[in-house]
């Protein structure tokens, strides 16, 4: 098991390093750049730009230095940045994972942009993530104990309808009903439990949607097996059979579900941040990209992806103690 | 069936939701959109667009970014609420040398920073010589090269000095050309070393770079004889034509008159930053715990993407004067967010170009909350005039005569019709000028006033010209055809927007429909886009927007002014620059608009653009917010906004209200004024003496 983890963990370095250099050659190949504007620059303006930046440099050694940044590289005497972890080892002094200063907003680190922002998407994926839970998994679960009654199909006619509405429709009707109707909530911004509201039910409802389809065929699956039967010819009761038995197993596809989810909640969901005028990262990491703002850009790649494989580790380990059968070597 | 039910259900719901939600706008036939009650304390809660790139005001040159960097710093001049000229700021007066190339501006002696430290001249002097840094590397940069020696600063370039340590002059090289040594009688203001070697003839500059130096020299043989073994001497920034005479009195020497240098100076890159506190924390001086500022409101809150605050600063010395206790700018650019948030009183007022267009139709009823004035910017399509078939005039004629420019506004409501280069109805003594000199050019040329305005839509005149250029366009059927028209060798090109793409298939409609012909359109992601334009490296035509970076119709005509210019065509003539040149040079303000609108009509004659429209205001405020106007920049100095709390002194319409008398307004901009009055009377008085 330990092994397991640690050959994972191993794993998600020289993958996330990947995942960067071919975001990076990707906005390099990109046309235009962060301090391109409609007013044509004179030469010599941009000319102090692209030495400010490094940018007249050879571009390999533009690759290497950003890859020096971003992993570990010594620190220059002349270097004021306070950026990233740093430490000494004898006389050097390391600085590591530095993603460097954004492009686009002057003396604002990456680092800092993304320590910053992270706490407002997170706040708001997790709690719709726990409210799609929590809805997905009533709703899965009865609609698949009473299989094809009214409560089944009702239950899936929502499920159907979340899953197809997107959350730019269901977002901005939410607004007008309880914003602009009734005055009972905010329309957007952040501050105060009334203004998170919105926000967490539009964004939880295409999650809840999926989680109760999920949990429906999981448990429609768990509850024909033969163990279940076993349960119950021991004669437990139906609570018992359901609650320690059927739901272990019948949740398996909602957590590995869960991993990918999760993460890109944390990271923040360009919509609603933009219906809600949320300062997530979602909306944040579009913007970077529309600016060229490359530091930015990668920052929040290799931070999203080293989330997602993160993630999905932890979902492959919870694998075993939800189910007996799976074991790992 | 269960499912068909519930489905049935549940669109009956969403149609029921439909119905009461227009139930709701047009009960909303009060006189005011949404929740409307004036705030009990002096805040005033903005949407400034997006989020501001930096508080260093050089650094920026967006105008969401201006609009919050004028509450936090002062200038030399501030825009004037209503018209954007310039008016006193720290600043109290000013005197112009009579040729138009000196400035002497008189500061206050009670001017402050927000740390209580007092503002001089030599402020002005550190922060424009910052400006030109090539260190900053900032953007406007470029606003300030009429200020002598600031280009070659700010380019790196070098002054040449000989054997006996003579710099060379410009004119040793030039013969001609440069300027030459004022003569005694033009002396202006106090004389001074630096003033003599400002006022002389101007030195030759070189690039310092060796690469560049020999490929300048390679180009010119003349400039390689006079430089060759000689000494060079990089161009400082105590070089550049800035000089503070004393503590209060500031003198700024240009290469070159520019009659609207003055009111460039709003510009936030002309404004003051604390010297000491930019040295002693360099890039994070602008940090909310280090930055200190020199406007009427200091920074108090900056939480990124969400709300960025600022409070009256009890040390600026028109604190008095500021009404507000504090502004909230909100950085959004989700349009039907901000009109929600608008609706539901959470904001009091929203940045130009808010109302999203499906929302039109229901705004336009607020007259005393919408506004639609001109503005200082237009819209037009460029035209490649190096490839064919578009190098020729008539080809260009008859696609910029084939377009309803009346129906193009009908069908954009912010869009008002525009057959020229400059926007209509902002600069009102510069359009007296032009239709005078219109009337004269044209009829010269056997033509009318009324026949060139006739050009915002002229169908069988494009045909003729079309089929004059060798494309003739037939009957057929209902509509018309050209199929001789190389139709692969033009296109639309625009960058991604929703309003973009709905004025490009208009035109395609408009030239399918009167010529015949359909141009196809392509859409690009901005920064895609912008190099495509700054080469122009397109076929056919490129939607282009210009918002003019000062209040004179020069920010428009220079487009096309040199050899190299950003005006995106490939256009360029010297007898065009020659005219620029000219007006500039010409010191009466009204002969220089005629001036000017001569190169106007030279340059539209030439067709090198085709004009849609001036773009309008179309932002929204609560009639409680008063002192706060839709003047041509939407840039709105914050002091004289206020809060009314009195329904009956609320704006009641806002197309009137750049004509409406508010005592307050005007009682607070006729004290700035003083000064600089008294300063233009004893001049007349002396003068006359």
């Amino acid at each position: 098991m330990l092994s397991f983890i640690l050959r994972r963990l191993l794993i998600i370095i020289p993958m996330a390093l990947l995942v960067i250099t071919l975001t990076w050659a990707l906005i390099r190949l990109a046309p235009g750049t962060f301090y391109s504007s409609e007013k044509k620059l004179p030469p010599a303006i941009e000319e102090n730009i692209k030495r400010k930046y490094g940018l007249d440099q050879p571009i390999g050694w533009q690759y290497l230095y950003m890859l020096g940044n971003i992993t570990c590289r010594t620190k220059g005497a002349d270097e004021k940045t306070t950026n990233g972890l740093q430490f000494n080892v004898g006389a050097y002094t390391f600085k590591c994972l530095d993603f460097g200063d954004s492009l686009k907003y002057q003396g604002q680190s990456v680092n800092e942009i993304i320590r910053r922002h992270l706490p407002y998407s997170a706040t708001i994926g997790i709690l719709a993530y726990l409210l799609a839970l929590v809805i997905g998994l009533t709703a899965g679960i009865i609609a698949a104990l009473k299989q094809n009654s009214m409560w089944d199909y009702g239950s899936m006619a929502l499920a159907m309808l979340g899953l197809s509405v997107p959350n730019f429709v269901f977002g901005p009707i939410l607004v007008l009903f309880f914003a602009l109707g009734l005055y009972l909530f905010p329309p957007a911004r952040w501050g105060g439990v009334g203004a998170i509201v919105l926000p967490v039910i539009t964004l939880s409802a295409i999650y809840a949607a999926y989680i109760a389809r999920l949990t429906r065929a999981g448990m429609l699956e768990v509850m024909r097996s033969d163990y279940i039967r076993t349960a119950r010819a021991k004669g437990l009761d139906e609570k018992t059979v359901l609650l320690r038995h059927a739901i272990r197993g019948g949740l398996i596809p909602v957590i590995s579900f869960t991993g990918p989810a999760l993460a890109a909640l944390l990271a923040g969901t360009v919509v609603v941040e933009r219906v809600f005028a949320i300062p997530g990262l979602g909306n944040i990491f579009i913007q970077s990209v529309l600016n060229r703002d490359e530091p930015l850009t990668l920052g929040i790649v290799a931070f999203l992806s080293i989330l997602i494989m993160v993630f999905n580790l932890i979902v492959d380990i919870s694998y075993g103690f939800l189910d007996p059968r799976i074991r790992y070597e | 069936m269960t499912l068909s039910v519930k489905r049935s259900t549940t669109l009956f719901l969403l149609f029921s939701a439909c119905a009461w939600l227009s139930g709701c706008t047009s009960s909303a036939n009060s006189r005011y959109f949404g929740q409307t009650a004036a705030p009990k304390d002096n805040v005033m809660r903005y949407v400034s667009g997006g989020e501001i790139e930096s508080l260093d005001p050089p650094i920026t040159n967006s105008q969401p970014d201006a609009r919050i960097l004028i509450s936090l710093f002062d200038g030399l001049v501030e825009y004037h609420p209503i018209t954007m000229d310039p008016i006193p700021s720290i600043a109290e007066s000013w005197e112009v040398r009579p040729d138009g190339t000196e400035y002497i501006f008189h500061l206050r002696n009670n001017a402050k920073f927000s740390n209580g430290d007092p503002i001089t001249a030599s402020d002005f002097v550190y922060s424009i010589r910052r400006g030109f840094s090539p260190e900053l590397a900032s953007r406007n940069a470029y606003l300030g090269y009429y200020i002598k020696y600031s280009e070659a600063y700010n380019s790196d370039r070098s002054f040449v000095t000989d054997a006996s340590g003579r710099f060379i002059l410009k004119k040793d090289i030039e013969g001609e050309g440069g300027q030459t040594a004022a003569t005694a009688a033009d002396n202006f203001g106090p004389d001074s070393e630096f003033h003599r070697f400002l006022d002389g003839p101007e030195r030759l500059t070189v690039p310092s770079d060796k690469k560049e130096l020999t490929a300048a020299l390679e180009k010119d043989a003349k400039l390689k004889a006079a430089v060759q073994g000689k000494n060079f001497v990089p161009v400082k920034a105590e070089d550049i034509g800035l000089e503070a005479i004393d503590d209060y009195t500031l003198r700024i020497k240009l290469y070159q008159p520019a009659p609207y240098f003055l009111g460039l100076l709003g510009h936030q890159f002309f404004r003051v930053v604390p010297r000491k506190v930019v040295e002693k924390y360099g890039n994070d001086w602008t940090r909310i715990e280090n930055i200190v500022t020199s406007g009427a409101f200091k920074l108090a809150v900056h939480r990124p993407y969400d709300v960025l605050s600022v409070v009256r600063d009890p040390n600026n010395w028109d604190a008095a004067n500021v009404k507000l206790d504090r502004i909230e700018f909100y950085p959004l650019d989700e349009q039907t967010t901000m009109m929600n948030l608008y609706k539901a009183g959470s904001v009091d007022a929203l940045y130009n170009h808010t109302v999203p267009a499906a929302w039109f139709s229901d705004i336009k009823q607020y007259t005393a909350e919408y506004s639609l004035h001109p503005e200082v910017a237009d819209e037009f399509y460029v035209i490649n005039v190096k490839k064919p078939p578009m190098d020729n005039l008539k080809v260009r004629q008859a696609f910029a005569l084939a377009i309803d420019r009346m129906d193009l506004a009908k069908f954009r409501k912010t869009l008002k019709p525009l057959v020229d280069m400059t926007p209509e109805g902002v600069f009102p003594k510069y359009e007296e000028a032009r239709e005078k000199i219109y009337t004269e050019e044209l009829k010269k040329q056997g033509s009318s006033l009324d026949e060139w305005k006739a050009r915002v839509f002229d169908a069988d005149k494009a045909r003729k010209l079309l089929g004059e250029a060798g494309f003739p366009v037939a009957k057929s059927g209902s509509g018309y055809a050209c199929p001789s028209f190389p139709v692969d060798k033009v296109s639309i090109t625009y960058n991604t927007a929703e309003s973009n793409k709905a004025v490009a298939e208009f035109i395609q409609a408009q030239w399918k429909q009167n010529l015949g012909i359909t141009v196809p359109i392509k859409n690009m992601e901005f920064r895609t886009f912008l190099p495509l334009l700054n080469k122009v490296d397109f076929d056919g035509f490129a939607r282009r927007g210009w918002v003019g970076d000062y209040m004179d119709p020069y920010t428009f005509l220079s487009l096309y002014y040199s050899e190299n210019n950003e005006g995106a065509t490939g256009w360029w003539d010297p007898k065009f620059d020659k005219m620029l040149d000219d007006a500039n040079n010409t010191t009466d303000p009204q002969k220089r608009f005629e001036i000017l609108a001569r190169a106007e009509l030279f340059v539209m004659q030439q067709q090198i653009i085709i004009p849609l429209g001036t773009n309008t205001t179309s932002w929204m405020k609560k009639p409680y917010v008063k002192g706060f106007y839709p003047n041509p920049g939407t840039l709105e100095p914050w002091k004289f906004a206020y809060i009314e709390r009195d329904p009956a002194k609320w704006t009641t319409d806002m197309s009137t209200i750049m004509k409406e008398n508010d005592p307050i307004v005007t009682a607070q901009v006729d004290a700035l004024m003083a000064s600089q009055k008294r300063m233009e009377e004893s001049k007349t008085t002396t003068a006359a003496k």
